[in-house]
C-alpha cells in the first residue's frame, strides 16, 4: 500500500491499530520525495535522517503503550520561513542562504510536543512575497497537477508537497492569500487562521500585522487536527490572543440546516473566470440543497483592498527587512570599503527583485510627505473594511467566494508584470486586512484539468464554523484526497 | 507621479543599476497608479485595534542562548565578537 497517499487521520488510525509503523509511513514519504522531487521541486531542505530518527522514537513510545497525540508519527513539512533549530531556514533568499536558527518557532515546538516527524523545509517566494512560487532564490516549484504550471504562492512548496504526497501535512504562512491561493491551485485544503490565534514567534516577519501561520492538508479532519495542535496563546508573541480554543476535531458538526451563507457580489464580478464562478455557484447550490440558506451580500470596499494591502504590507516589509544588513547573520558581500557600502552591497546582492521592489514601495509610502496620502489612508480603509465585514456577518454566518480569479497559470506567464501578478490576490487580501479566518477547499476541476478552489470566510475565531461547513461539502463530494500520478 | 528611485534606494540601503532604476521606476509608477485609487476617508478614529490589547513580556533578563550559538550565524567573528568595518576615525 502506498502510505503517502493516505490522510493523517487514516494513518493515525492505522498506527494505533498496529497496521503500520511510523517508520514505514516516513519511508513511504521519503521514497515519494526521492521519486518525484526532481519534477515538483517542493523542498529546499530534506531532513531524511532526522525524520527516520523521530519516527523511530514515536514507534518506541507506541510500543511502550504511551498515549500519544493523533498527530504522532505523521510526516509534516514546514515552509522555509519558519525557524527550526539546527535545520537551515533560508526564506528562499540568498541573504539567508546559510542561516541555521538557534531556536524553534512556537508552531514547530507545538508540533514536536505532538510527536510529528519533520520531512524538511519547503520552497516559497522569497520572504513570502509573491503569488506563484517563482521568486525563490533556489528553485521554481511546479504544480503537481501539471508541471508546466505554477503551484501558487507564496507557500507554493507547502501546497505542492501535500498535493504530490511528499508530505502528509504542511505549514505555510499567509499575508495576503499565501496559503489559500496555492491550496486552490494545487487542489488541497489551506487554512488562514484568525490573526492572533497562532503564534508568529519564529516566523521570519514579512508584514507583521497581516502574517499568520496556517496548515495545508488533504482533508478537513486533518486540517482541524493540525490547527488544534498549533493554535493558542503564546507569551513569546505579544499579538497572540489570550483565549481558550475547543478541540476542533471532536466538535466537528456537519449539520448545516439554516446556516446562512453570504455570497458577496464583488467576488463574482468581472475579472473572475466564468468557469470558476460556475463551480463555486454549483457548490453553493449543493449546500443550499442540504439545508443552507444563500444570502446575496455586498462588500463595497473590496475594490480598494488590494491597494490598501500593498501599501500596508510593503510599509511593514521595508521596516522588517532592515535587519538584514550582513552583520549578525546570513550573507555578507565580499565587496566593501566601509560600513555603508557593506550594508548596501550585502542587501543589493542578497535580495531578489520582488523584495527590492516592495522595500522601495514601503520606503516611499512611509517617507516624509507621503505618509498621510498613502499609509494613513490605507490604515483608515483597513478599519472600514473590518466594519463592513462585521455588518455583513449580521446578515450571514459565513461568506463563500472563489479563492482565485482563475486556475493556476503557466510558469513565467506573469513574471514580468507585477500588477498582473498582484491581481491574483484580489479574492484573498481583504481577509488579512480584517484579520479574519478563511479556508480554501477544492471545488472541482477546470477543463484544463487544474483544480479550482473556493473559500469560506468567517468572523474572528469562527474556525469551527469554517471546518463544519467545509466538512459537509467534503462529505457531499466524496473527499478531497486526490494525489496525482507523477 | 515621478518616483525618485535613486533617493528611495539610498534610504533603503540598496544599490540600483541604471537598468534596474528604469525598470523599478516604471513598475512603481504603475503600482502607485493602482494604489492612488484609494478613497479619502475622513476620520478621527484611532488606527490602533483595541480589541486585542498587547501585553509585552516582563523585561527580565534570561539566559536563553549560549553566546557561541548566537554568533555561529554571524558572517565574521573574532574573539567572541561580530566583526564590522571601522565606523569611527
Amino acid at each position: 500500500m502506498e502510505l503517502y497517499k493516505l490522510t493523517a487521520t487514516e494513518l493515525s488510525n492505522m498506527l494505533r491499530n498496529k497496521e503500520c509503523s511510523s517508520v514505514e509511513i516516513t519511508k513511504s514519504v521519503i521514497d515519494r520525495i526521492t521519486n518525484v522531487e526532481n519534477k515538483v521541486n517542493a523542498y529546499i531542505t530534506v531532513t531524511n535522517e532526522l525524520a527516520i530518527e523521530q519516527a523511530k522514537s514515536v514507534d518506541e513510545k507506541l510500543a511502550k503503550g504511551n498515549k500519544l497525540s493523533p498527530l504522532a508519527g505523521i510526516p509534516v513539512g514546514i515552509k522555509d520561513n519558519i525557524c527550526t533549530k539546527d535545520v537551515l531556514t533560508t526564506c528562499a533568499s540568498k541573504i539567508l542562504y546559510n542561516f541555521v536558527p538557534p531556536y524553534n518557532a512556537t508552531v514547530y515546538n507545538r508540533l514536536l510536543d505532538n510527536d510529528v516527524v519533520l520531512t524538511g523545509k519547503l520552497n516559497l517566494d522569497e520572504f513570502a512575497m509573491g503569488s506563484s512560487c517563482e521568486n525563490s532564490y533556489f528553485k521554481k516549484t511546479s504544480n503537481p497537477h501539471n508541471l508546466e504550471y505554477v503551484p501558487g504562492g507564496s507557500s507554493g512548496g507547502s501546497a505542492a508537497a501535500v498535493a504530490a504526497g511528499e508530505a502528509i501535512l504542511t505549514l505555510g504562512s499567509d499575508t495576503g492569500g499565501s496559503i489559500r491561493l496555492p491550496a486552490a491551485y494545487c487542489g488541497v485544503v489551506g487554512l488562514k487562521p484568525t490573526y492572533g490565534s497562532v503564534s508568529r514567534y519564529g516566523l521570519v516577519a514579512f508584514a507583521s500585522s497581516l502574517d499568520q501561520i496556517g496548515p495545508f492538508a488533504r482533508s478537513i479532519n486533518d486540517t482541524a487536527m493540525i490547527y488544534s495542535a498549533i493554535c493558542g496563546a503564546d507569551k513569546m508573541d505579544a499579538t497572540s490572543a489570550k483565549r481558550e480554543y475547543p478541540n476542533f476535531v471532536a466538535n466537528l458538526n456537519t449539520n448545516i440546516k439554516g446556516l446562512r451563507i453570504g455570497l458577496p457580489k464583488e467576488y463574482f464580478a468581472e475579472g473572475v473566470s466564468e468557469e470558476v464562478k460556475q463551480n463555486v455557484m454549483e457548490a453553493a447550490k449543493l449546500l443550499e440543497q442540504n439545508g443552507a440558506v444563500l444570502v446575496p451580500v455586498s462588500l463595497p470596499s473590496t475594490d480598494y483592498a488590494l491597494s490598501a494591502y500593498y501599501i500596508i504590507s510593503s510599509a511593514e516589509a521595508s521596516s522588517n527587512l532592515a535587519r538584514f544588513d550582513g552583520v549578525k547573520y546570513g550573507y555578507r558581500t565580499e565587496n566593501y570599503n566601509n560600513l555603508i557600502e557593506m550594508y548596501e552591497n550585502t542587501r543589493s546582492e542578497g535580495f531578489g527583485d520582488e523584495v527590492k521592489r516592495r522595500i522601495l514601495l514601503g520606503t516611499f509610502v512611509l517617507s516624509s510627505g507621503y505618509y498621510d496620502a498613502y499609509y494613513k489612508r490605507a490604515k483608515l480603509l483597513q478599519k472600514q473594511i473590518l466594519n463592513e465585514f462585521n455588518e455583513t456577518f449580521e446578515q450571514c454566518d459565513v461568506l463563500l467566494t472563489p479563492t482565485g480569479t482563475d486556475t493556476a497559470f503557466k510558469i513565467g506567464e506573469k513574471s514580468n508584470d507585477p500588477i498582473k501578478m498582484y491581481a491574483n490576490d484580489i479574492c484573498t487580501v481583504t481577509v488579512n486586512i480584517a484579520g479574519l479566518p478563511a479556508i480554501s477547499i477544492p471545488c472541482g476541476k477546470a477543463k484544463n484539468g487544474l483544480p479550482i478552489g473556493m473559500q469560506f470566510i468567517g468572523p474572528k475565531f469562527s474556525e469551527q464554523s469554517l471546518f463544519n461547513v467545509s466538512k459537509k461539502y467534503e462529505d457531499l463530494v466524496g473527499g478531497f484526497n486526490d494525489v496525482p500520478t507523477l | 507621479m515621478k518616483v525618485d528611485i535613486k533617493h528611495l534606494a539610498k534610504l533603503s540601503r540598496l544599490n540600483t543599476t541604471d537598468e534596474e532604476e528604469k525598470r523599478f521606476e516604471v513598475q512603481l509608477q504603475s503600482i502607485l497608479e493602482m494604489v492612488d485609487k484609494l478613497p479619502c476617508i475622513s476620520s478621527n478614529d484611532s488606527l490602533v485595534d483595541c480589541s486585542n490589547p498587547m501585553k509585552c513580556r516582563e523585561d527580565v533578563p534570561e539566559q536563553l542562548y549560549k553566546r557561541e550559538e548566537i554568533l555561529s550565524n554571524a558572517p565574521q567573528v573574532q574573539a567572541g565578537c561580530v566583526v564590522v568595518p571601522k565606523v569611527i576615525e
